[in-house]
């Protein structure tokens, strides 16, 4: 990267930032954006058991709903006389206690659903039991930037997120940076770059969305691969890095994206049967991989700029199965992350004395409130818009 | 009209007559409610070689000019009859050719690696491998056995997707292959965790078997089907401890849809499928482990068994809605009113869930054959690769690039489903990096790599296989040879002392899984394409290079194209051939009408059929 580009692509960055603020008054709840803030949102998917990640081994009832697969406390990593992360989480021991780890207690909603599709839409839309069609990181890139800064909102995945779906952002989405790019000899290729989208008179509405996400993919695609060859790093991101790297490069690239979406693929926690094992090593992964990031972040000089949330669709019940796993259940944690993030517990545990006619926990925050929290102190959006409701945020941001 | 279609047709089959009455039942009450009604059939006037084409893309995997003429001859009767009715036409079934990978000392096959080296530590055997009574790893061969069945059933799975990719591509009965992918997604399973390409090759054929037949049959085959019965956990659903897994998928996702039921439908649900399992390939029900007390399933109670459970859930108008729904959504297209939702339902319940009758309607239907409808749909990729070889003329899938690898990197690899839920189809297809990757498996098509290596053989990418092979054979001891490379291990940092006891050594063991894989699975055939767009077009009578963009474009693409794209195109292979007259560049022309083709292929509209 040369400091032309990148002055050039600074003064751009300053310029959108002023027309945002002439032309648009912020809303009065809203702090004052911050050009430079990054939201990376991590989904673990296939529903993590909760319990077993930061363990409340202070509550006896814990071991007596799991007298298999309870961790013993002299196995956990403590962080205080109530809770110890899995013996696996070295990283999320270290950054809870440096004090850049919020753990948001019970998070869940009303009326819980067991199906981690439907349960998985509702935290991808921030709208439980409705039919919202976009997303919650859509809305809120809709919202804060409505002069549609190309490559704002950015989701590496095999498949766009309904988190990231938007109503007037193309998100950007790929998997493999080597990949994100055209082949095509050199005759054709002013033909492949500019597209043949000039058919207006015939389009149907299919034809139209694969016009704009052609133009999206040669805004991104060059941009993205250049970000991805340009970076090197000595930071060890563990096994499976859930793409943070490739976060990484992009921000080290001072790529416009500032709401990041990436995922732990495949329903990989969705531990039903024979668990321990299999869940410590996912955990590790996890664990090891938002480390990395975060260091990468502070060796780069962006530690203070970026905020990482961790969630799953549900969490899973208390009491383990009878195939040492576990069911489907309803609260769980939520991990806010980063140097900008006040440390320690928000919310209340769930209390296991008082389960569902399923044996589930009754949330105690509605996940809501996380999102309202990230995207009104953090990114600086009206939360009561973007969640079509007033949720309380938390004191998560110092 | 029955005695006219029998006419010309010359054949009587009783099925289908059952079907065509019930058919024209429908049809006849719904016009007498609503004169224009969307699934009133269209008229033969009407009929024309666009229609043919559609019907073809939609109720198969597209075709070529000759067939999209041949059908065009018929009437629309003929043409979806000819498709749907398709056990009228002989099958050139080429079974799958078995490597013979499975053998039955891996019976039961262990839940976990864990799992068998601990059974063989224990009982002093495992997976049919008797421990060493003495020196150092001697447990290795049983875990090598474990890491053997897990590579021997991938690598086989991939074989069984090229197996069903050719068949797709050459089978005379394209609906019956297109169903049997619909319902692949529909009833997910995949190999991830099945871990036996025999299973998944049986509920392939069950699945086959009942495509176009009763929803019924197909259901409770499926409930039956080992492979389902491994993905969804039905060992551990015994009496006593239902699991509820299964239960919660068949009506969220085969049967009602999210909405329509309870959690306490689940767990009684559960319950009612209690002892169902399998014993090697065969499904059994374990009397010991069912639980035959009274259900209350959706407001019916008795001491249900799981075939009642199911009737109760067909029973549901919620299924039949949701079944119609999401077959005119994967046939036809992802919008659709709540009227003609309700008259899909209605359709679905009056044919008594015969997909056959079902299908049938839908495609001679004016909705069918509507703007809304027509090159509307976004190609899943399998289909957009099997249509392009269709289009193509190819008479076999190519070797190179491998079609598993390209159909996973585009989203969908057959027999590995992403979820439960299968593929998420529509305009999920398509994100900015997978619109660009369609582009690219074009070219690689039409210019295959000349560095490819084959997945099935070498073990690319793959985590340390190769550096252990290779340190081995240096001599290094095991311990060093299979340390991991360049990462500092952290917490769970390993002694540096060469070669240490111990029982056995997991990396050493998926080096000896793959070689002991490969010797076994069979190869899959590596020709390259074989593809010959200048016969095409010589065959077309194409005389000018402007015919023979219009030619491709017809043959390839399914909306139209403007005159001022045609005109670039023209641009860009006169350039290339130095002339416009095809025939003086005759001798010389497939590789810039390969790139022509590339550039035509990668227009954004070339997802759609």
């Amino acid at each position: 990267m040369n400091h032309h580009a990148l002055s050039r692509r600074e003064l751009l960055q300053a310029l959108s930032a002023m027309s945002l603020s002439t032309a648009l008054p912020l809303h009065a709840l809203a702090k004052p954006a911050d050009g430079n803030r990054i939201l990376v949102v991590v989904e673990l998917t296939g529903a993590n058991d909760g319990f077993n990640t930061l363990v409340p081994y202070g509550d006896d009832n814990y071991y007596k709903l799991r007298p298999n697969l309870g961790i013993r406390a002299n196995k956990l990593r403590k962080i205080d006389d109530m809770h110890g992360f899995n013996p696996g989480m070295a990283g999320f021991e270290r950054l809870y206690k440096n004090g850049q780890m919020a753990v948001v207690h019970g998070c869940g909603y009303d009326n819980p659903s067991y199906s981690h599709f439907t349960s998985a839409a509702y935290w991808h839309t921030g709208a439980p039991n409705s039919g919202e069609p976009f997303g919650w990181l859509g809305r809120l890139a809709d919202a804060i930037d409505p002069q549609l800064t190309p490559n704002f909102l950015i989701n590496i995945d095999e498949r766009q997120s309904l988190a990231v779906r938007a109503a007037r952002h193309v998100p950007v989405v790929f998997d493999d940076p080597e990949r994100f790019g055209r082949k095509g000899l050199y005759a054709s290729r002013a033909l492949l770059d500019l597209g043949t989208g000039d058919n207006a008179d015939n389009s149907n509405s299919s034809q139209q969305f694969l016009e704009d996400v052609a133009q999206s993919a040669r805004q991104a695609s060059v941009q993205v691969r250049q970000a991805w060859n340009n970076y090197k790093t000595p930071i060890d991101y563990g096994i499976l890095s859930m793409d943070l790297p490739k976060v990484a490069a992009m921000i080290h690239a001072r790529l416009p994206g500032r709401i990041y979406h990436t995922a732990y693929r495949h329903n990989a926690f969705d531990t039903h049967v024979h668990q321990a094992e299999l869940h410590q090593r996912l955990l590790t992964y996890v664990s090891d991989g938002i480390a990395g990031f975060m260091q990468d972040m502070k060796r780069i000089g962006r530690d203070k700029d970026v905020t990482l949330m961790v969630y799953s669709e549900f969490g899973r019940r208390p009491a383990e199965n009878t195939s040492l796993g576990t069911d489907h259940g309803t609260a769980n944690h939520v991990y806010v992350i980063g140097q900008p993030v006040k440390g320690g517990h928000y919310g209340q545990a769930p209390d296991f004395t008082r389960l569902n006619a399923e044996g589930n926990v009754t949330p105690t925050v509605d996940f809501r409130r996380v999102y309202a929290t990230v995207a009104q102190q953090w990114m600086g959006a009206d939360s009561a818009a973007l969640l079509n409701g007033k949720f309380e945020t938390l004191p998560v941001f110092a | 009209m029955i005695l006219e279609m029998n006419n010309a047709l010359n054949h009587k089959w009783v099925k289908a007559l059952t079907g065509v009455v019930a058919m024209l039942a429908v049809s006849v009450a719904l016009a007498a409610t609503n004169p224009v009604h969307p699934l009133k059939a269209i008229s033969p006037q009407e009929w024309n070689a666009n229609k043919a084409r559609h019907l073809l893309e939609r109720a198969g995997f597209g075709a070529s000019p000759q067939e999209v003429a041949q059908f065009a001859r018929m009437t629309p009767q003929q043409a979806v009859q000819t498709l749907v009715r398709y056990q009228r036409i002989p099958d050139k079934f080429v079974p799958f050719e078995d490597s013979g990978s499975h053998d039955d000392g891996l019976e039961p096959f262990a839940s976990s690696r864990p799992a068998a080296t601990d059974l063989a530590k224990a009982s002093g055997e495992s997976l049919g491998v008797k421990v060493k009574p003495a020196g150092n790893r001697r447990v290795q061969q049983v875990a090598d056995r474990y890491l053997y069945w897990l590579r021997a059933s991938r690598l086989e799975t991939h074989r069984l997707g090229y197996w069903w990719a050719n068949r797709m591509l050459s089978t005379p009965r394209p609906l019956q292959e297109k169903l049997t992918l619909f319902w692949h997604g529909h009833f997910a399973t995949s190999e991830e965790k099945v871990r036996d390409y025999r299973k998944l090759l049986i509920q392939n054929e069950t699945m086959r078997l009942h495509a176009n037949g009763k929803f019924r049959d197909l259901l409770i085959a499926v409930a039956k089907d080992p492979a389902m019965l491994a993905f969804l956990d039905a060992g551990v659903n015994v009496k006593g401890a239902p699991n509820e897994n299964f239960a919660r998928e068949i009506m969220e996702l085969f049967t009602m849809g999210v909405g329509h039921y309870s959690e306490t439908d689940i767990k009684e649900a559960a319950r009612a499928f209690t002892g169902w399992n399998y014993d090697r390939l065969n499904f059994v029900v374990n009397p010991a482990q069912h639980d035959d007390s009274m259900k209350t399933v959706l407001g019916r109670t008795g001491r249900f068994d799981g075939e009642q459970v199911i009737d109760i859930l067909l029973a549901q108008p919620a299924t039949a809605d949701f079944i119609a729904a999401k077959l005119y959504r994967y046939f036809v297209r992802e919008d659709l009113s709540p009227e003609l939702q309700k008259q899909l339902g209605q359709l679905m319940r009056d044919s008594r869930y015969d997909i056959a009758v079902f299908m049938e309607t839908v495609f001679l239907s004016n909705d069918f054959y509507s703007q809304a409808s027509i090159a509307t749909r976004i190609k899943p990729p399998v289909e957009l690769l099997i249509s392009t070889y269709k289009k193509m003329e190819l008479k076999a899938v190519p070797g190179i690039p491998d079609f598993n690898q390209q159909t996973e990197m585009l989203g969908q690899k057959l027999f590995y489903p992403p979820n439960v839920a299968g593929w998420a189809h529509g305009r999920s297809w398509i994100t900015p990096g997978l619109l660009l990757a369609r582009g690219n498996v074009i070219y690689d098509l039409v210019f295959p790599p000349i560095d490819f290596v084959a997945p099935d053989r070498t073990p690319n990418g793959l985590y340390q296989i190769l550096s252990v092979a290779d340190k081995l054979a240096l001599g290094m001891d095991v311990t060093t040879a299979t340390q991991p490379e360049g990462k500092t291990m952290g917490d769970m940092s390993m002694s540096m002392q060469a070669d240490r006891d111990e029982d056995f050594n997991t990396r050493l063991a998926s080096y000896h899984a793959w070689r002991k894989a490969i010797e076994k699975v069979k190869p899959i055939p590596r020709d390259t394409v074989q593809l010959n767009l200048s016969q095409l077009l010589r065959r077309a009578d194409c005389k000018t290079t402007a015919q023979a963009v219009d030619h491709l474009l017809q043959r390839f693409v399914s909306v139209p194209v403007t005159d001022a794209v045609k005109q670039k195109l023209t641009t860009l292979i006169s350039d290339d051939l130095g002339t416009t007259d095809l025939k003086a560049a005759d001798s010389y022309m497939e590789d810039a009408l390969r790139n022509l083709l590339h550039v035509i292929l990668s227009l954004p509209a070339y997802q759609l059929g």
